[in-house]
């Protein structure tokens, strides 16, 4: 026996499932799709931190934080210079932990912002100030950007100038380092995106008081970033 | 199951006006070239040209260009910036992106409607299968006879790793592509996908992941397998940076695409539609989207690593700065099992749905089918360092590995024995479908039973690296997979076209492709058991005989293909028609109308039984 407990498609087409909804209408689905898509970084999440910790316990040949050849110029330099001496072992420090929880620090700032202002646009309806502070969020959210760039440019590079290979290179330890950095970045220009979207739809009045769905999502969003965040930060701090 | 259905035509769509509404496939590639130029253009005036790494750096600029520009001009970003400006698309819009009132022109289009998503898979999927079989096909004759020199042996090597690839792209979308989009959201009771504009997002990027694939054959190729093991993959020509990109690409399509099966079926099942009522065949493709959600990040990790050591001279896999080729060779192989399930999953499941149709009986143990999917789906995760056997990487843990590979013919067993008891006292129809499940089954069985021999790790010393492994999985993703995607096409062909594929075409194609992968097939594992390695381009004469046997075959099976080419092609338009259930079925694709109509539903259905209620009495007969 069948049943028709469904209207028509109506006029806006806000109906199940058609071409073009109301947020309120994929909402539920589209939680759904953010969990996913957190699930799958998640993965690639554990993915880094895997080839941190493999490189870190295999250390082949004691390479983890060492390299033999040369460092202290640029590329340059060495490509020019004449008569180099033996190339050495050069060991890398750590990168700064300051700088690594720093980032971290700022993402959670931003993250709290956006939850805040999520909070206060369902209980007060003031799109106005959701705008502003999902601004904030996003502007402290380029300010990670650039400590992840300056973090990048801590990372030290070797000279190796070994028979027809001369170049540049980074250590295992480094490489991994630049790979977790770099997967940040892309996680905070996502965040910038997105919070430049919020702030800017906000401000047209997309978003408002009584449709503040979007920012629900993109807040799970933000949360996670910043706990993938703490992690990074925790693993590589503490193990190295 | 049943349903109240009607369809009326939606309002129509304002059409023209705006850029964004004449972008197709062309302005896509216009868009890739372009942007390709660009970011070579400014790589190749801004990197320094001294530097070791200067070509791969400039042909990764190449390779992001292209699918800047490839999504740029699809219109694929046109949302994510009208997003960002709060300027979200009006109903209009919508319907025009769903390709309402456009025609043919809307298969070239990045349209959302499921159904043409569906269509352009499965034209995907014959060009990916098509340009893979044509390399398969040289790599076939230049085996032919030991010493051959069809094609030069780089360009061999190149063959090895895009055939590989290719076909390992093609077969992941083969059943999951096609009839994931084109059916599951119909037989989940939905108008669309969860998210239809992410849906041609998936399809558009695998078209710009392919160009990319393909380029590598233009760009100096490289001279490993698709596995891309290190050190070599270092060492190789920038044709490894195409090929890694392509992969990277791929996992943003593969990503997306199983985000939105997974929130389709759990969250826009009609009214009535339990889990306990959903097709099987829907349980395959979400079961096989969550596993791959789980397995391709490893995939584009492990690629984007490769591209890192190459370009930014890290030191991933480089022992002299710390890293480790077996490394690569976990991340890799964490998700090179799991993908072999990915591309299997689909096709089963798809058979399960065509044996209980065409035996007219419920699926058997439908809930063991089930649990055989997760629990191969599971235990595929476990299992990847049987590939590393050989290697040398942790011995001690061969015996644990060895143990949750043989664990593995026990869901597979359970899909047997799910297929062999729908099938059993059933009234079998031998049409088009059955026939290609037949093969399958008998082709699955032979793969199964050689994967148990190669699990084993004192066997596994001896063939590893031969040509019996080539066979085995042959046998799977051509004799079990491929044939299961074609029982899946003949199937629901009729639901995209309204016409029978051709029988009589089908089955010469049947038994041309059947006969050989036996012929091709099993004189390789007779190679392989003389100890014959595998991706050399030349070979001692005692493998001579089972070569040529082997080249004999495969030109068997791709004349099979081209005659079951020719009959979908013929059969669009000029098939036997076919309404709008030609298979009797009770799923809800087969009560809509053929082709079903745009959102696919009026009102939507509510449902009441489960899909494979045919009768008492049918059942008992």
């Amino acid at each position: 026996m069948s049943i028709d407990t469904h209207s028509a498609h109506d006029a806006h087409g806000a109906s199940e499932g058609g071409h073009h909804e109301a947020p309120e209408v994929v909402d539920g689905r589209q939680r759904m799709g953010i969990w996913l898509f957190i699930g799958g970084d998640i993965i690639t999440m554990s993915a880094l931190l895997f080839t941190y910790l493999y490189l870190r316990g295999v250390n082949t040949g004691g390479h983890w934080r060492s390299m033999v050849g040369y460092i202290g110029h640029s590329y340059s330099y060495y490509q020019n210079a004449t008569n180099l001496p033996a190339p050495s072992l050069v060991h890398v420090s750590t990168l700064s932990a300051g700088l690594n929880w720093s980032v971290s620090a700022i993402v959670v700032v931003s993250a709290a912002i956006i939850w805040a202002a999520e909070r206060g646009l369902r209980a007060s309806k003031n799109a106005k100030s959701y705008s502003t502070l999902a601004a904030v969020a996003t502007i402290v959210t380029v300010l990670a950007i650039i400590f992840s760039i300056v973090q990048l440019r801590h990372i030290p590079q070797i000279y190796v100038a070994v028979n027809d290979s001369q170049t540049m290179s980074y250590t295992a330890y480094d490489s991994a380092m630049m790979v977790i950095i770099g997967s940040g970045i892309l996680h905070l220009f996502i965040l910038a995106f997105l919070g430049l979207g919020l702030t800017i739809r906000s401000a047209r009045g997309v978003i408002n008081g009584d449709k503040w769905y979007q920012a629900r999502l993109v807040r799970m969003f933000w949360v996670w970033v910043a706990i993938s965040a703490v992690i990074g930060s925790l693993v590589t701090t503490t193990i190295h | 199951m049943t349903t109240t259905l009607e369809h009326t035509t939606t309002d129509a769509a304002p059409l023209g006006g705006g850029l964004a509404r004449r972008q197709n496939m062309a302005t896509a590639l216009v868009g890739g070239v372009l942007f390709a130029w660009l970011f070579w253009f400014l790589a190749h005036h801004f990197l320094d040209a001294s530097s070791r790494n200067y070509s791969d750096l400039v042909s990764v600029s190449l390779t992001i260009g292209w699918i800047i520009g490839f999504w740029l001009g699809i219109g694929a970003l046109n949302a994510p910036a009208r997003w960002m400006m709060g300027r979200d698309n009006t109903h209009a819009d919508d319907m025009y992106l769903a390709g309402q009132n456009q025609g043919k022109a809307r298969y070239w289009k990045y349209c959302t409607d499921h159904k043409v998503v569906g269509v352009q898979y499965i034209i995907m999927t014959m060009v990916l299968l098509g340009a893979g079989g044509i390399l398969a096909m040289a790599i076939r004759t230049e085996l032919i006879v030991p010493g051959n020199h069809f094609v030069d042996q780089q360009v061999y090597n190149g063959f090895i790793a895009v055939h590989g690839l290719l076909m390992i792209l093609a077969l992941i979308v083969a059943v999951a592509g096609p009839w994931g989009n084109f059916v599951v959201p119909i037989m989940c009771g939905a108008r669309d996908m969860a998210f239809p504009r992410l849906n041609a997002l998936s399809l558009w990027t695998l078209v710009g992941a392919a160009g990319l694939l393909l380029t590598t054959l233009a760009v100096g190729s490289l001279s490993m397998g698709w596995v891309v093991l290190e050190p070599i993959a270092n060492q190789a020509g920038v044709g490894m940076d195409f090929f890694a990109m392509a992969v990277v690409v791929f996992t943003v399509s593969t990503t997306v695409a199983g985000v939105n099966t997974i929130c389709t079926v759990l969250t826009m099942r009609t009214k009535g539609m339990t889990l306990a009522r959903l097709p099987i065949f829907v349980w395959g493709a979400i079961i096989a989207a969550a596993l791959g959600l789980y397995a391709f990040p490893y995939f584009a990790l492990v690629e984007a690593q490769t591209i890192m050591d190459r370009t930014f001279n890290t030191s991933f896999f480089v022992a002299s700065g710390g890293g480790t080729g077996w490394l690569q060779a976990n991340l890799f192989w964490l998700m090179g099992h799991p993908e072999v399930y990915v591309i299997l999953l689909p096709a089963v499941a798809a058979l399960f749905e065509i044996a209980s149709v065409m035996a007219r009986k419920p699926v058997f143990s439908y809930r063991t089918a089930i649990a055989g999917m997760t629990g191969l789906a599971g235990l595929s995760i476990l299992v990847w360092a049987h590939h590393m056997f050989t290697t040398g990487w942790a011995p001690t843990l061969g015996g644990p590995f060895m143990l949750t590979t043989e664990l593995i013919s026990i869901p597979t067993g359970l899909f047997f024995l799910v297929l062999i008891g729908t099938l059993w006292r059933g009234n079998i129809w031998m049409k088009l479908p059955t026939i290609w499940m037949f093969g399958f089954i008998a082709n699955f069985i032979i793969a199964g039973v050689t994967g148990i021999y190669l699990s084993d790790i004192p066997i596994d010393n001896q063939l590893h690296g031969t040509m019996f492994v080539t066979a085995h999985f042959h046998y799977v993703f051509v004799g079990s997979v491929l044939f299961g995607a074609v029982a899946a096409l003949a199937f629901w062909y009729p639901k995209v076209t309204g016409r029978f594929l051709n029988e009589f075409q089908g089955r010469i194609a049947f038994w041309l492709a059947f006969i050989g992968v036996q012929v091709t097939f099993l004189s390789m594992f007779l190679s392989g058991l003389r100890g014959m390695p595998r991706r050399y381009s030349s070979y001692a004469l005692i493998f001579e005989h089972t070569n040529f046997i082997t080249t004999v075959g495969a030109y068997m099976i791709m004349a099979g293909m081209l005659v079951l080419l020719g009959a979908v092609i013929t059969s669009w338009n000029k098939g036997e028609p076919a309404g709008p259930n030609p298979w009797h079925a009770n799923s809800l694709e087969w009560m809509v109308p053929t082709p079903p109509p745009l959102e696919n539903f009026t009102v939507l259905p509510v449902i009441t039984e489960d899909p494979y209620n045919y009768g008492e009495e049918l059942v008992r007969s």
